[in-house]
């Protein structure tokens, strides 16, 4: 235990420790951006919807190690080019639950709004997008968990963070070094779990909390 | 949340993550999977041969696994095992009975040996195989190949021509001035940069950065990424890159000339084994083995083709 503390009082550490933070963040970031605004061009369009999720889950299936090849010849070594790589893990669990959360909101609601005199604008953000939220929301908790744990990746192209600290110690036989690395990442993690778990609760509309009390959640 | 669709989705991520923990663990970069120890095959004794995880060490591996194939013997592969901890822990265990090993490597990181790194590539083997041999389980290092796999610093063909850079004092004094692609390992080991530095003080890079893939920081250095990188000395990319490797005329480092490491018990139960991979050794030059690893590192072919063809070459397969 000694030894993994030692390992964190080491001048890179923080270094470490704040650009896998920073990387981590920038990707979901940019992947929130462009998953939400995907998802909202195609919230009418199942086909639409269809493609996009196809096109998305490519982030996932494509190996990182093999995104980081292709974009190393744009952007170099460094932060870039693991951004490019970890953003494409980002956006597919965003992708999903805001396109399907988006589609689902109730026809009847919506005629209801149309009623009112909404446009379409006006529907898709006073209505749909509140609405579909919490499970917006949770889509970019595990998108942003998923992309902490795997910030580790930048450590093959330059990129830096937790991943360093990983890979040296695996390749010196050092466990220490190696566990120190791999429970920061896990920390990590579990902190943006529960950070934003919190922010879930936060940002759910009154009246649906009302109504999944009812639901008996 | 307390809803059934919670937990049943907990329960769908559990068995998807136990399915994938069993596929993975099933899955065995190495090739071969047995449990090892010198068994009783039908021809001859079984012997099990490991490896650390690089390329080099696949190709060493498949050499000695091959030409003891040829000579009667069943052999086990467990390449690719990891660093030089892992295969050392397998090799006194008797998880393998027997790894490539450098000599300077045993004795830093292995055999820890507390005296001062001896001076030439003789003493350094001498010293190895002594304190191998002290062990328990004895080890015995065989005759080493005649080449050192030492840490090469390596400069841009053009970049070394134009600021005319030979050795690693002339490096040094242009260093402020260039991008150094290191990894962890070296950066923190004492044998790697610390060493570096103690010796050459006047280091002092504009730029490292760390990269943890070998492949990726050759690339670096041909694309204009970094002036300077770290590799092995017999780095099929040196030669297919055409970089400039400077000169260490301080002898910084300790000499890394790969030689069998077998368990004394094993080699004792089957003597013919030490002639049949001295052979091997012996056909092995720095040359040989830069072409050998570019084989598989840049021509993309298999490590266990590329031995068949080298020791066919050598006229190590006929028994």
């Amino acid at each position: 235990m000694d030894r993994i503390l030692e390992v964190l009082a080491r001048p890179d550490y923080p270094d470490l420790l704040w650009r896998h933070v920073s990387l981590s963040a920038a990707a979901l970031a940019i992947g929130t951006v462009i998953a939400l605004v995907v998802a909202m061009l195609v919230s009418r369009s199942p086909l639409g919807a269809f493609v996009a999720i196809n096109v998305g889950n490519v982030g996932r299936a494509v190996p990182s190690l093999a995104i980081l090849a292709l974009v190393f010849p744009l952007f170099g070594f460094g932060f870039n080019t693991a951004l490019v790589a970890l953003t494409a893990l980002a956006i597919p669990p965003i992708l999903i639950n805001a396109s399907t959360a988006l589609r689902q909101v109730s026809p009847q609601v919506i005629d209801a709004a149309r009623g009112m005199g909404f446009s379409n604008l006006q529907v898709l953000g006073r209505i749909r997008v509140p609405i579909a939220a919490p499970v917006i929301f949770a889509g970019i908790r595990t998108s942003a968990v998923q992309v902490v744990a795997s910030a580790t990746l930048a450590t093959f192209v330059g990129g830096g963070g937790l991943g360093d600290l990983i890979v040296e110690g695996y390749s010196r036989g050092d466990n220490y070094i190696m566990l120190a690395g791999a429970f920061s990442v896990a920390v990590l993690a579990i902190i943006t779990e529960l950070g934003f778990g919190g922010l879930e609760r936060a940002l759910t509309p009154k009246g649906l909390k009302v109504a999944q009390k009812r639901r008996g959640k | 949340m307390r809803n059934k669709g919670h937990i049943r989705a907990v329960m769908a991520a559990l068995l998807a993550l136990a399915t994938a923990a069993l596929v993975a663990a099933c899955g065995n970069a190495g090739g071969g999977g047995g449990q090892g120890g010198g068994g009783e095959g039908e021809g001859g004794s079984t012997i099990t041969i490991g490896s650390k995880n690089f390329t080099e060490q696949y190709i060493l591996g498949e050499l000695y696994a091959q030409a003891l194939e040829a000579n009667g013997f069943t052999v086990e592969k467990r390449l690719n095992l990891g660093s030089e901890q892992i295969a050392d822990r397998a090799l006194q265990g008797g998880e393998i009975d027997m790894y490539p090993e450098y000599t300077g490597t045993a004795l830093v990181a292995t055999l820890k040996d507390s005296e001062p790194a001896p001076d030439t590539p003789e003493a350094t083997y001498e010293r190895a195989r002594e304190l191998y041999s002290q062990r328990d389980p004895a080890d015995t290092m065989l005759t080493p190949a005649d080449f050192n796999n030492s840490y090469g610093i390596v400069v841009n063909r053009d970049t070394a021509e134009e600021m005319n850079l030979q050795t690693l004092d002339d490096l040094a004094e242009a260093s402020p001035e260039l991008r150094f692609a290191s990894y962890s390992e070296f950066q923190n080991r004492d044998d790697g940069y610390p060493n570096l530095k103690e010796n050459y003080p006047a280091f002092d890079f504009k730029d490292t950065i760390i990269v943890n893939d070998l492949n990726l920081r050759y690339r670096g250095l041909a694309e204009d990424q970094a002036d300077v990188g770290i590799g092995y000395l017999t780095d099929g990319q040196i030669a297919s890159q055409d970089l400039a490797v400077m000169e260490d005329e301080k002898s910084i480092w300790p000499f890394y000339y790969p030689a069998p490491v077998v368990r004394s018990d094993v080699l004792e139960e089957n003597p013919e084994m030490e002639q049949i991979l001295n052979d091997v050794s012996a056909s092995l030059d720095l040359e040989t083995m830069q072409q050998l690893n570019s084989a598989v590192d840049i021509d993309q072919q298999e490590p266990e083709e590329v031995a068949r063809g080298h020791l066919e070459e050598a006229g190590l397969l006929e028994q």
